[in-house]
């Protein structure tokens, strides 16, 4: 609804009045046709009960309402408007645009919150100033709280109640597993191939690298660096469960007697342009998995991959 | 009420005094109560119209939800119009009803009914013995409307044949009002207006 005219300032033009409700445009919009502009507020009221323009009847619905010309919204914006606190005592008289700053900041405004001076940390309406009572308003707090506190025990106590229904139903699950599998031997060699399936699909997704410096190699990387790997490797989407043991394969303690130490690896040299490298995205690292690397000796590679990391060379 | 609603009757209040047809004491409306929820309304019969020179009076009604929804109007002063109700004022106009537009004011609301009255709309009544009669005795229903118009708003022509045949029953004991919507709705036949009394 609009700003009743009598708070103005001067004469209002007609142009700026809403013809809904008669008071000034308060964020108006416009017909699409007609151009007929009006509050917000007036012409989406009227629009739930009928879809037509209320001046000129021509059709329209609220998804067809377009913005004022800048024009009109300058006009607005510049006439001058009393505060809605005038009936509390202020005076000040503002531009339109400025209406909404000046209310924010009114010291008339008898609901503009205060911070209490007497210690207790509320904050209050101005006008609740006076009959404000620290004590009996921090009563209300803790009794609020310790209803709250109820509450969330008791959700506590439903939430432990269910975790252990949860935890025994694993546990049946469990063993009814254990009893398949004692029954059924295939039923572990499905679960092998699901998995192994699982790492070949995740390494066919990997582009292949090319080591251009094998020199490079980090047989020893830090802690930081393994944790931005491991990172990199969980983002492109490695399968979980062999997550932990690629990297635990980053090092060289746990590299195969191929390459186990510069000797060996100065030894094997040749044979690591055969590798089937593929590239942890976006980092000077390779992973060689062994899915993917059948003609390589069982001595230059282990289950179920390698993680290599390089100083730099890795395209 | 809703503020929205005080906000423009007290506007469209002003409007209507303001305005220039007053100045010519064609429209006009007064406050009724404090809360603006009921005002009088007044206008004149159009010129060359059998309500010419008379004044009706109206009943508006303000709903909360006013301008959203349509005043509601009737006439107060017993007039004889095919889409006025000769018994309880009740007005068909469209804009009061499904027609009715947020822009409208209390201002255009009194115009249109001026309007009505120049220009009835027969086939769509709100009384059908003067619907009937309009359509099919024209000249009595321009006689009745004007005999009505001059009895009970003010209406300077008179009917003195019209007026003869309600004295004639007034004498015989029937109440005048009703003599005269018995006649009126007979084609002013004297026998069977009687008639059409004592049987109801």
């Amino acid at each position: 609804m609009g700003y009743d005219l009598v708070r103005f300032q001067g004469e209002v033009d007609e142009e700026l009045l809403c013809p809904i409700c008669s008071g000034v445009l308060e964020e108006p919009q416009q017909a699409p046709s007609c151009e007929h502009a009006f509050c917000t507020a007036c012409i989406t009221e009227w629009l739930q009960r009928q879809p037509t323009c209320p001046v000129d009847r021509s059709a329209f619905t609220a998804n067809d309402l377009k913005p004022v010309p800048r024009i009109l919204r300058n006009l607005l914006s510049r006439l001058q408007i009393n505060c809605d606190n005038a009936t509390f005592g202020c005076t000040a008289i503002v531009k339109l645009d400025a209406l909404s700053a000046h209310l924010a900041e009114c010291e008339h405004n008898p609901k503009k919150p205060v911070d209490c001076d007497s210690g207790c940390g509320l904050v209050i309406p101005k006008d609740e100033v006076k009959d404000h009572n620290c004590v009996r308003e921090l009563r209300v707090v803790v009794q609020q709280q310790a209803i709250k506190m109820s509450e969330l025990q008791t959700e506590l106590a439903q939430q432990k109640l269910l975790i252990n229904e949860q935890k025994s139903e694993i546990m049946l699950l469990k063993e009814y597993m254990r009893h398949l599998r004692m029954t059924n031997p295939r039923l572990r060699e499905l679960q092998t191939e699901l998995e192994n399936n699982e790492v070949l699909r995740w390494a066919q997704t990997l582009q292949v690298a090319r080591v251009t410096r094998w020199g490079g190699m980090i047989s020893t990387p830090d802690q930081v660096l393994q944790a931005v790997i491991k990172r990199a490797l969980i983002d492109s989407n490695c399968p979980a469960h062999i997550v932990n043991e690629l990297m635990e394969n980053a090092h060289e303690r746990r590299w195969p007697p191929g390459l186990s130490t510069l000797e060996t690896r100065q030894h094997h040299r040749r044979q690591y342009e055969n590798y089937v490298a593929k590239r942890i995205p976006g980092k000077q690292a390779v992973v060689v998995m062994m899915c993917e690397n059948p003609h390589i000796p069982p001595e230059l590679q282990v289950s179920p991959g390698l993680v290599m990391i390089f100083a730099h060379g890795v395209e | 009420m809703a503020n929205i609603a005080v906000q423009r009757i007290k506007r469209e209040f002003k409007e209507v005094v303001k305005s220039e047809e007053v100045a010519e004491c064609h429209i006009q409306v007064e406050l009724v109560n404090d809360s603006f929820t009921e005002l009088k309304g007044q206008i004149a019969g159009p010129p060359d119209t059998p309500y010419e020179g008379a004044t009706f009076n109206l009943e508006i009604k303000i709903p909360e939800t006013y301008p959203f929804n349509p005043p509601k109007v009737k006439f107060l002063t017993a007039i004889w119009h095919p889409n006025i109700s000769s018994v309880t004022g009740a007005i068909c106009l469209d804009i009061l009803k499904d027609q009715w537009a947020a822009a409208m004011t209390l201002r255009t609301v009194l115009l249109s009914l001026q309007a009505l009255l120049a220009a009835a709309e027969p086939d769509d009544p709100q009384d059908a013995v003067v619907a009937k009669q309009y359509k099919e005795n024209h000249p009595i229903f321009l006689k009745t409307a004007r005999h009505w118009a001059n009895i009970y708003a003010g209406g300077t022509i008179r009917e003195d044949d019209y007026d003869n045949r309600v004295i004639q029953l007034k004498n015989m004991g029937f109440d005048p009002h009703k003599a005269r919507v018995a006649l009126s709705t007979h084609n002013w036949n004297v026998e069977r207006a009687m008639e059409h009394i004592l049987n109801y």
